[in-house]
């Protein structure tokens, strides 16, 4: 199996600044690859290159087999963030002009079966501004994979919705996923992209700074992190110099170690005084590393 | 091309399939034409006013005559009101202009010779609208070498020396007042009378003499297709002022009402980054073109909704013949010229803006070429051929409407002029075009502050 992107040493710069400094990446057919990364680190100008939307200064963007050129590729849908639907035409009106404009000519079926899919068949006839926000997110979705894409880039797509659509979105995604079809997501939701993604791809700053499969990434971080549980009517926890923070979740206790060799030294501490009726060793979540990476440097948060 | 049409299609529909589209075909020439018609309707419908008229008659014989000529104008009046379908006729009374038709006069006689506090005093009495206004009329007035308007070879020195050598008329508008022109007419006229017994001439006879010979204004005898000979047609005011007029007025509303939506099209595209979408599936050319050439094809179907309505309009009243069917090509080649060129200008600027105000500013110079030929249309009409239209003709802004202006006034105008006119704008269009592209491509994708006009201006140079 090839890859369904491909971006190698690519540059993009708005005047001064370097939006996407040398990325490189490779996104697998038939994957679903998460990209995260803080507001303004770059991520909307990669997606654009790879809709064909900006030309890179330098590098080669190579999507579905084919190098960048200047025709956007019907073979791409994509869904912008909340936005990109037409208030005042109909959602059936509008589902046919985005499935006309990648070349579906027959697309009443498709629009159906996705209506039906996503529970919006009752919705066909209305205006787009009668729509709830959830709603609207549904139909920008259908919009986006209406016509049969290859590759689906998705901004935010669980944006504005309760957490039944969100299920019934997330399970849409996975079934294109099995029909084949590569599906790139940009979210802020780390919990979402560690239970969906494949791969995860995080820019910061211009730069890439986290790609590959949720284990490799977690092996690269440390496992500073223990979640304890004691028994017993005192819920104060001893102070050890090992640990440099300590957070009460309810009955567990999530501490953070100076050091990842500390972890049995600090047991056996616990042990000596109280009954530990549960130890665990965390793995780094996403969020965890989003937040290590993009959080400010002390001397940056200084100079601030 | 498909996607073009594709993308052309849902701005039509967009354009026309909406209740506002209606509306504004409906407002629109109301909007235009309104203050003609309101006038006309105020003309009809207007309240007659009464004015007092304080009156110094030096000659001692004036007074009778104004008054007798007075009443009969005042009882005309009050019948052309109590026979509303006749109500035209109450300015026919004695040769005074049609404006005023609603105002009755009435005088005060006061003495015959006034010194200057008398005239403070009755103008004093004009600024408390006492009176409307004060005649003087001086002892020699009706003397023929002192009464002559002071520009005229008659006024010799010898009569600028008399202490008052005209008549004279005082009132708050008298420069601009109806009044006064009723009054002039009708002591010339018994002047005339006057002198014509001291001359021992019959003033019928001098009557009968003067009755004017109409020279009627008409069109050309020109051969038919079949060979047969078309007689000349009468030109009226209709046909020489309102129609030129009118054909003008319909390609302001044609190109304005095709224009207008590209502005808000794009606009809603880029701040509900509908564009991102548009531009996955379409690059900016296509995207472009699409809604330029659903912008034409909602000028066509704005023009023959209008065409349609005043060819029914003209066969109801009886005035085909008046229907300038000829110029319907060339309306249609220029309207095409006209939105293309200012359909494109609207998507750049929609595209480089982020609100409608701020396109709003930027767009004021452009909405003054666009309004340019109505600023000087009368001037056009009154000489199709002068250097002044000629040239504005072939300006390619203002071309498609200033050509048809000077087509539909029925004078020949050399053919290379409007074909001069249909090139010119096309490579304008086409510069325009190429120049708002590399704006919209660029201008689409741009967020945050607006763009200075000198960096819109660098976009569309550089790309």
């Amino acid at each position: 199996m090839g890859n369904a992107i491909e971006l190698q040493d690519v540059t993009k710069s708005f005047g001064k600044k370097v939006a996407v400094n040398r990325v490189n990446l490779s996104v697998p057919e038939g994957s679903i690859y998460g990209f995260i990364g803080p507001n303004g680190s770059g991520k909307t100008t990669t997606l654009r290159m790879i809709l064909r939307i900006f030309q890179p200064d330098s590098g080669v963007v190579q999507v579905l087999g084919a190098a960048q050129g200047k025709t956007a590729d019907d073979r791409l849908g994509y869904l912008p963030e909340e936005r990109g639907l037409y208030k005042r035409m109909r959602v059936r009106e509008l589902l046919t002009y985005y499935a006309r404009l990648k070349g579906m000519y027959n697309c009443k079926p498709e629009i159906d079966r996705w209506l039906r899919e996503l529970e919006a068949e009752s919705w066909v006839d209305k205006k787009i501004d009668a729509l709830s926000k959830g709603m609207a997110q549904k139909i920008q979705f259908i919009s986006a994979v209406v016509a049969r894409p290859e590759l689906v880039i998705l901004d935010e797509p669980f944006s504005g919705l309760d957490p039944v659509n969100m299920v019934s979105l997330r399970d849409a995604i996975l079934s294109l996923r099995e029909q084949g079809t590569t599906i790139v997501f940009s979210t802020h939701d780390m919990d979402m992209a560690e239970r969906m993604c494949d791969t995860v791809f995080m820019i910061f700053q211009g730069k890439k700074v986290l790609d590959g499969s949720m284990e490799s990434i977690q092996a690269e971080y440390p496992a500073n992190r223990i979640r304890v549980a004691l028994s017993g009517q005192d819920r104060s926890l001893p102070s050890l110099p090992e640990v440099s923070d300590c957070v009460e979740h309810g009955r567990f206790f999530e501490l953070t170690l100076r050091d990842v060799e500390h972890s049995n030294v600090v047991l056996q501490k616990l042990a000596s005084q109280r009954q530990v009726t549960h130890f665990e060793i965390v793995k780094p979540s996403l969020h965890d590393i989003f937040v290590h990476i993009a959080k400010p440097s002390p001397s940056v948060e200084q100079a601030a | 091309m498909k996607k073009i049409l594709t993308i052309a299609i849902r701005e039509y529909k967009a354009m026309v399939g909406t209740k506002a589209f209606l509306a504004s075909i409906v407002m629109m020439p109301i909007l235009m034409l309104g203050g003609l018609v309101a006038i006309q309707l105020l003309n009809k419908v207007g309240e007659v006013k009464e004015r007092r008229i304080a009156i110094a008659d030096g000659t001692g014989e004036l007074t009778e005559v104004i008054q007798r000529a007075a009443e009969s104008r005042n009882a005309a009046i009050d019948s052309a009101l109590n026979d509303q379908e006749n109500a035209s006729m109450a300015g026919r009374d004695r040769g005074g202009p049609s404006l005023n038709r609603g105002e009755k006069f009435y005088f005060e006689v006061v003495d015959q010779e006034l010194d200057e506090e008398k005239r403070i005093s009755l103008s004093e009495r004009i600024s408390n609208q006492e009176l409307y206004g004060l005649l003087e009329i001086p002892a020699n007035a009706l003397d023929p070498l002192a009464a002559a308007p002071q520009d005229s070879p008659i006024n010799s020195d010898q009569a600028t020396n008399s202490p008052l050598d005209a008549i004279r008329f005082y009132s708050q508008d008298s420069g601009l007042s109806p009044a006064r022109g009723w009054l002039q007419s009708i002591i010339s006229e018994h002047a005339k009378a006057l002198r014509l017994r001291q001359a021992k001439v019959d003033p019928i006879i001098v009557a009968q003499a003067s009755v004017p010979i109409e020279v009627k204004g008409m069109g050309l005898v020109r051969r038919a297709s079949d060979g047969t000979v078309v007689a000349a047609e009468e030109k009226d005011v209709m046909s020489a002022l309102f129609l030129p007029m009118g054909v003008m007025m319909l390609m302001f509303m044609v190109i304005f009402m095709a224009s207008q939506p590209m502005l808000e099209s794009v606009l809603e595209e880029k701040s509900q980054r509908i564009a991102e979408v548009l531009l996955g599936s379409a690059n900016p050319f296509q995207i472009m073109s699409g809604k330029l050439i659903g912008s034409v094809a909602g000028s066509i179907t704005i023009f023959s909704i209008y065409l349609v309505g005043i060819y029914f309009l003209a066969q109801q009243r009886g005035m085909l013949d008046a229907f300038p069917m000829h110029l319907v090509p060339w309306f249609i080649v220029f309207q095409i010229l006209g939105v293309l060129f200012y359909a494109a200008i609207f998507l750049a600027v929609g595209a480089s803006v982020t609100q409608l105000k701020e396109a709003q500013s930027i767009l004021l110079p452009v909405w003054m070429l666009l309004m340019s030929p109505m600023f000087i249309w009368i001037f056009i009409v009154q000489d199709p051929n002068g250097s002044v239209a000629k040239w504005f003709s072939l300006f390619p802004p203002a071309t498609p409407t200033t050509m048809m202006l000077r087509l539909s006034t029925g004078q020949t105008i050399p053919w290379w002029q409007p074909a001069t006119g249909v090139l010119l704008t096309t490579l304008a269009t086409l510069a325009i075009v190429v120049i708002a592209g590399r704006i919209f491509r660029i201008g689409i994708l741009w967020q945050g502050k607006t763009p200075k006009l000198s960096e819109i201006v660098r976009w569309g140079i550089s790309g």
